[in-house]
């Protein structure tokens, strides 16, 4: 269950935004349907499309004085996915791909093909080419039928298409709580390590997040009620990230549900109020021990709002099991441990100029009140992230975004590692081609 | 009796063909699509709106014929269809080339269902040939 509070909270700016919206007619964008689905009649054969996204971070942070291990450095205070230094000009996502209707004059089967060139996560090492999205949707009277690669039905900031966020980096609840790490045998996570050995120490696991996706089989669709449009999706995959194959015979099962009212606007900008909750759960099994395996569940809720020149977004998360420790504890990324998070987020569109303002409060705990430490073994990472958009035009933009972080510890030895983690700068150039 | 009879007949007729010609209008323009490209349903929508805001639904007359690829604007399923609609309701007229659902039926295996206010003409192309010797300007978007 969601913590009760952040429910509460939720819930509170959930009838905020209603009542910001009353007496109005209704469709936030609706993922499901604009990655799965084409045009019906109005679809070509093979639409080339992609994005490009280069951009430059610089880290504030100071790095721990460690008495005998001189300067010691955790990936928060660096720049990823190299993780070797505080200032990084990079080209994080060059994604290219095809989609559309093999046989136009049959709009039953769609298909959505994405490469992703760039150097992130998803591509473990720079240079290497990650196909990130390979799918085939099938539409029929009762259902939609989507198998493949594909997002899984979550949370809106990682289901939400990429090339249209609103900020450079991910709230600390999405990145950690979310964006699944896949530990290997005998890998033992990320260790806080000098700036001198960054291969050896603050490395990287061999294989790349999971990129909220999962290969397996999606029903789904959307439907008008009235005013609304109500959305559903029911997934079942291998729980095992981008990799086209399964490592286990666990299966994961997603279940989504968003209802919206539409304001106007299409694609992945169309205004309106979605209102939205989800669940995911599986099994992992353990890379060291395949004879052990752990429970992995995430659930949330959320709203959204975008009436121009108003944006609003709530989220709130919570997850049990296989909870990322990062530099908490290296060697126990495979766990039962608990966490929860929600973030919110404030967009104002500056009319009549090419202008945006962003505002975003995020939270995150992370091993809430493990049982086998009687002194509490938590860490919250709480930001406040700022940012400005600057639209080019409608497919070039420039973010800039600077996020004051408070990572703290009750256990002494990893608050030493986080009490240091201050400022992060960022700027982003996207075009969409 | 007969004779008076026939002149009405004659009368009706001539009345009708005038009335279908549009009486009032100043303009005729049929509007061709033809182009898998899906940017041209969207586009030649516009165009029909364009001339319905410029000249005023009372005085054109405005036909979209649709042949070859470009008939996949007249499925019922295409997602143009609300506009389709609402152009119909201010006197656009729409026509799809009976030969294009022939082949096309053979390709399906069954006849694609066509938007209710689609009309079936013979032969795209002949549809317009017939329209500009009745005056008709022809573009194609």
């Amino acid at each position: 269950m969601i913590n009760k509070n952040i429910f509460k909270k939720t819930l509170s700016a959930a009838a905020v935004v209603a009542g910001l919206s009353a007496m109005q007619v209704a469709e936030a964008a609706n993922w499901l349907m604009l990655q799965g689905t084409e045009r019906p009649g109005a679809a070509g054969r093979a639409k080339v499309w992609g994005f490009i996204q280069t951009q430059y971070q610089t880290d504030n942070s100071e790095p721990f004085a460690h008495p005998t291990l001189g300067d010691m450095y955790v990936p928060p205070k660096l720049i990823g996915p190299n993780l070797s230094s505080q200032e990084q000009f990079n080209v994080n996502r060059a994604r290219i791909g095809v989609r559309g209707i093999g046989m136009p004059l049959d709009s039953t089967v769609n298909y959505f093909l994405l490469a992703e060139l760039g150097n992130n996560a998803i591509t473990a090492n720079d240079g290497d080419v990650a196909i990130s999205d390979a799918s085939i949707t099938i539409n029929t009277d009762a259902t939609r039928i989507r198998t493949g690669l594909f997002k899984t039905p979550g949370p809106e900031e990682a289901l939400q298409a990429i090339h249209v966020f609103d900020y450079i980096n991910f709230t600390s609840v999405t990145n950690q709580l979310m964006l699944e790490r896949f530990q290997q045998a005998g890998e033992t996570n990320i260790a806080p390590a000098d700036l001198t050995t960054p291969s050896e120490g603050v490395g990287r696991y061999s294989r790349p997040v999971g990129a909220f996706r999962d290969v397996g089989v999606q029903f789904f669709d959307s439907f008008k009620s009235g005013k609304w449009d109500h959305s559903y999706a029911v997934m079942f995959g291998n729980g095992n990230g981008l990799n086209f194959g399964d490592n286990d015979d666990n299966k994961d099962t997603y279940v989504y549900w968003a209802s919206e009212l539409s304001y106007g606007g299409k694609g992945p900008r169309a205004q309106g109020l979605k209102i939205f909750a989800w669940n995911q759960s599986g099994k992992r099994t353990d890379p060291d021990d395949a004879a052990v395996v752990e429970d992995r569940t995430r659930s949330g809720v959320g709203v959204k709002y975008l009436k121009k020149p108003y944006r609003v977004t709530v989220e709130a998360m919570q997850g049990e099991g296989m909870i990322f420790m990062g530099q908490h504890r290296p060697a126990d990324g495979f766990n039962d441990k608990k966490a929860s998070g929600h973030y919110v987020d404030f967009g104002y569109y500056i009319p009549d100029s090419k202008w945006e303002i962003d505002l975003r409060v995020d939270s995150y705990t992370r091993d809430e009140n493990h049982g086998t430490s009687a002194a509490g073994d938590e860490s919250t990472f709480d930001t406040t992230t700022i940012a400005a958009q600057y639209h080019i035009n409608k497919k070039t933009r420039v973010t800039f975004e600077q996020s004051s972080r408070t990572f703290e510890s009750d256990t002494a030895a990893v608050n030493n590692q986080l009490k240091g983690v201050d400022t992060r700068t960022a700027v982003q150039l996207t075009h969409i081609f | 009796m007969k004779k008076i009879l026939g002149l009405f007949a004659a009368l009706a007729m001539l009345l009708s063909v005038n009335a279908q010609a549009g009486d009032f209008a100043e303009q005729s323009i049929v509007l061709q699509i033809s182009d898998p490209n899906p940017f041209k349903q969207t586009l030649v929508l516009n165009v029909a709106n364009n001339i319905i805001k410029h000249y005023g639904q009372d005085k054109v007359n405005v036909e979209i014929v649709a042949f070859g690829p470009g008939l996949r604007l007249l499925f019922a399923e295409n997602a143009n269809k609300g506009r389709i609609k609402s152009l119909s309701g201010v006197g656009v007229k729409f026509s799809a080339c009976k030969n294009t659902i022939k082949a096309m039926s053979k390709k399906l295996g069954h006849a694609p269902a066509l938007n209710s206010n689609a009309t079936q003409v013979g032969a795209g192309v002949v549809r317009i040939v017939d329209l500009m010797n009745k005056g008709y300007k022809l573009v194609k978007p």
